[in-house]
């Protein structure tokens, strides 16, 4: 204990401190997000393996039905129910780390703006969210590829994928900051969760299903599917980055 | 329901104006709806090209003119609905106000208008249940209203959940309110996607057309009815709420 | 009875904060619903005060420290820290606050280094680096840096809270209940750390503990039901009357 005398030398107050930028303390907080992720593989690991198991249950469930060509028109709803359910378990761990040692309160005492908190969280969820669908998506397609080959176009899928991800990641995380502070967590993110994306997932699906049957419609419904899913993400990720301010801090 | 918004300042409290016509709000409701429901049977004539001799063949069902009652369910089914989406516009305005100011007048204001939008929304789905029975003869079908409906009422239903989960007050209010103002963006977001988006799936069993004056007057009837009932509901229950909140801080003060 | 008995109306008068004063609190009220956890609570306290906040289980001694820390929003009142009203200017005002709490608020899987980087980072300290090694060499845990923090025992983690919460060169350090969970040989380790940190900076602590927490204050406030049942200068009361009142207080609930 002899080596605190160097405490009191400090220099004056003010020259301590120098209030960062918004985008410096966003950096701050991803990266702290993604070390740790790194580190840990919590979220990855946990996410990745359960969505083998839903392709597994899949294999069970579809293995008497010997679709064909129409496997395509389901195919997209199968694909975002695992991207959907995935995504749940993701979305419930991102607050473990945060309310483990009650390292929110922590971030709470700095000045710092809410929104970064929010911004830096969904992204930290979507780099997740995107991980794990790196993997699970073609893994899908390497399983079911005996049932049907999708359209030249199914390449295309990556744009609902993408843009349903950063809606999921954006709702997702104002809803989970909600529910890590409630009692009997999971169920309710669910419960909150699926029918707020509902729309979302709607949109997604069409626009999915649209790339992967193919044909005459396939730009028109595309196209009308991702603007509405667009829209979706727009005004859900606005009204959640106002609102997070007066979650996080009640 | 009405109340409050002109005066923004005043709190609602229990004994204000619309305390002293609730109860004339809560009569006139029950006659107009009556009065609805009465000319919907009789005053009513069925939708032009619905009516039917004897026998045929709609949408794969044997239909007659007796199964064309069911459209007598409309007239109730559209003001219920409106009505209840009217609750959650007031449950959203009121949890603005409870962001804002933080007085838990609001937050009591937004919980209660919730509960009447969830009333509302039940009605909904009954009636609608029966709608899609009888008219298209399918138990459930994702037709738009229906979908929209469906998702407000889970999310109703989970603002519940999530009120009952939540110990402290002032979480409590805070999540519920975040929640009633998501909800109110995500129905109509829901009911535009839903809509706009063709569906390959599902052929569209709507019947378009439009209503005929009588028509459109006995909707709006029932809906001025409807209106009338669930404000002086609102107003009930506010005041049982409220009246129990004061007894509870008189007990507390007691206390001390 | 030695104690001064705080008049709150004469205190609340006076509509800013006392000049000099690091912590002034006016009127501070914080209600749950209808139930008032913190009830009109006014105090000054000078630069260099240490402040022990004492009171039986619900008296509001968390709740005025979380709402000093801004970490929830007052009913009515106010409170300057600095001279700076926290209300107005939270962001200024948390800049000059530290917290430390019965939670490490640390990341069990960063090393002990990278949390404080990480929290030097945010409250934008210049040349984070150095400041985390000259923290961690006060606290004793230099040699340990590179450890994640879940590998280190209850007390080395409370001081690594420490370090944490003067990261920011705090005016004003808040200590909720820091001793919960530590055993007496880190509870006195914990306590010269602080008597070496004190250095100007005001302290407010809310502790069960009545010896430590009469041991180290200059200030004394004893709350009872959100109320201010008493708040004096550590000299002008009499130890063993103060044991009686704290027993009685503490004992029934009421004051």
């Amino acid at each position: 204990m002899a080596k605190e005398k160097k405490l009191s030398a400090e220099p004056a107050r003010s020259a301590t401190c120098e209030r960062p930028s918004t985008f410096a303390q966003f950096k701050t907080l991803l990266v702290k997000d993604l070390k740790q992720e790194f580190r840990t593989k919590d979220m990855v690991v946990s996410m990745g393996i359960y969505a083998v198991l839903v392709i597994v249950v899949y294999g069970v469930a579809l293995s008497f039905a010997k679709p064909g060509a129409e496997f395509l028109e389901v195919s997209g709803g199968l694909l975002w129910a695992l991207v959907v359910f995935t995504s749940l378990l993701g979305l419930n761990r991102s607050f473990s780390h945060e309310s483990e040692n009650g390292c929110m309160e922590g971030l709470l005492l700095a000045p710092l703006d809410r929104g970064a908190v929010f911004l830096a969280k969904m992204f930290s969820n979507l780099v997740f969210l995107l991980l794990v669908e790196v993997i699970a998506v073609p893994l899908f397609w390497l399983f079911f590829s005996s049932y049907a080959t999708p359209a030249d176009t199914a390449w295309l899928m990556v744009v609902p994928l993408l843009v349903g991800s950063i809606g999921i990641a954006g709702i997702g995380t104002l809803l989970s900051t909600i529910t890590t502070r409630t009692r009997g967590k999971d169920v309710l993110l669910a419960l909150l969760f699926v029918p707020v994306v509902f729309p979302l997932l709607y949109a997604c699906v069409s626009a999915t299903t649209a790339v992967l049957v193919g044909g005459d419609v396939v730009a028109e419904t595309l196209r009308i599917s991702l603007v509405l899913a667009a829209g979706y993400d727009v005004i859900m990720i606005l009204a959640s980055w106002i609102l997070y301010e007066f979650v996080v801090s009640a | 329901m009405g109340k409050g918004k002109g005066k923004a300042l005043k709190l609602p409290e229990v004994g204000q104006w619309p305390d002293k016509i609730f109860p004339i709000v809560a009569v006139v409701g029950i006659v107009l709806t009556t009065l609805g429901f009465l000319m919907a049977f009789f005053y009513v004539p069925p939708v032009a090209g619905a009516a039917v001799d004897g026998v045929e063949l709609i949408g794969g069902m044997m239909v007659t003119n007796k199964l064309l009652i069911s459209q007598k369910i409309f007239f109730f089914h559209m003001p219920v609905a409106i009505v209840s989406f009217v609750a959650l516009g007031f449950a959203c305005y009121y949890a603005v106000r409870f962001l804002m100011t933080r007085e838990w007048r609001y937050d009591t204001c937004s919980c209660v208008a919730v509960e009447i939008a969830l009333v509302f929304v039940i009605a909904t789905m009954v009636t609608g249940e029966m709608w899609t029975r009888f008219e298209w003869g399918v138990w459930w079908t994702w037709e738009p209203r229906l979908t929209t409906y469906l998702v407000l009422m889970l999310i109703v239903i989970a603002y519940f959940v999530l009120r009952a989960a939540v110990d402290e007050p002032e979480r409590r209010g805070v999540f519920s309110a975040v929640v009633a103002i998501i909800a109110t963006i995500d129905v109509p977001i829901c009911f535009a996607i839903t809509r706009l988006i063709p569906s390959s799936i599902h052929p569209v069993v709507l019947r378009e057309g439009g209503m005929s004056p009588e028509m459109g007057m006995c909707v709006g009837i029932i809906a001025v009815g409807m209106f009338c009932i669930g404000f002086a509901l609102y107003r009930a229950r506010f005041n049982q709420v409220r009246l129990t909140e004061r007894v509870e801080s008189l007990k507390e003060s007691l206390e001390d | 009875m030695a104690l001064l008995k705080t008049s709150e109306t004469e205190i609340a008068s006076q509509a800013a904060s006392a000049p000099g004063c690091a912590v002034s609190v006016r009127n501070l009220t914080k209600a749950f619903g209808t139930r008032k956890a913190v009830d009109r609570v006014s105090f000054d306290l000078p630069q260099g005060a240490f402040l022990s906040v004492f009171g039986p289980n619900g008296a509001g001694k968390t709740t005025l420290l979380r709402t000093l820390a801004k970490l929830t929003r007052p009913t009515e009142g106010s409170v300057f820290i600095d001279g700076i009203d926290a209300l107005d200017e939270p962001d200024i005002a948390r800049e000059h606050m530290g917290l430390i709490s019965h939670n490490a608020m640390l990341y069990p899987d960063l090393t002990a280094e990278e949390n404080l980087l990480f929290y030097a980072r945010l409250y934008g300290v210049r040349d984070p680096e150095k400041r985390v090694i000259e923290l961690l060499d006060a606290v004793g845990l230099k040699h340990r840096r590179l450890d994640l923090v879940r590998t280190f025992s209850r007390g080395m983690t409370q001081r690594v809270a420490i370090a944490r919460a003067l990261i920011n060169d705090p005016s004003v350090v808040l200590l909720d209940e820091p001793y919960s969970g530590l055993d007496p040989h880190a509870m006195d380790v914990f306590d010269q750390l602080i008597e070496s940190v004190r250095a100007d900076r005001t302290f407010i602590m809310v502790s069960h503990d009545l010896e430590k927490g009469l041991s180290l204050c200059s200030h004394v406030l004893v709350m009872a039901k959100g109320r201010v049942v008493a708040f004096a200068p550590r000299e002008e009361l009499d130890a063993e009357e103060f044991r009686a009142l704290y027993r009685s207080t503490v004992g029934m609930g009421v004051a």
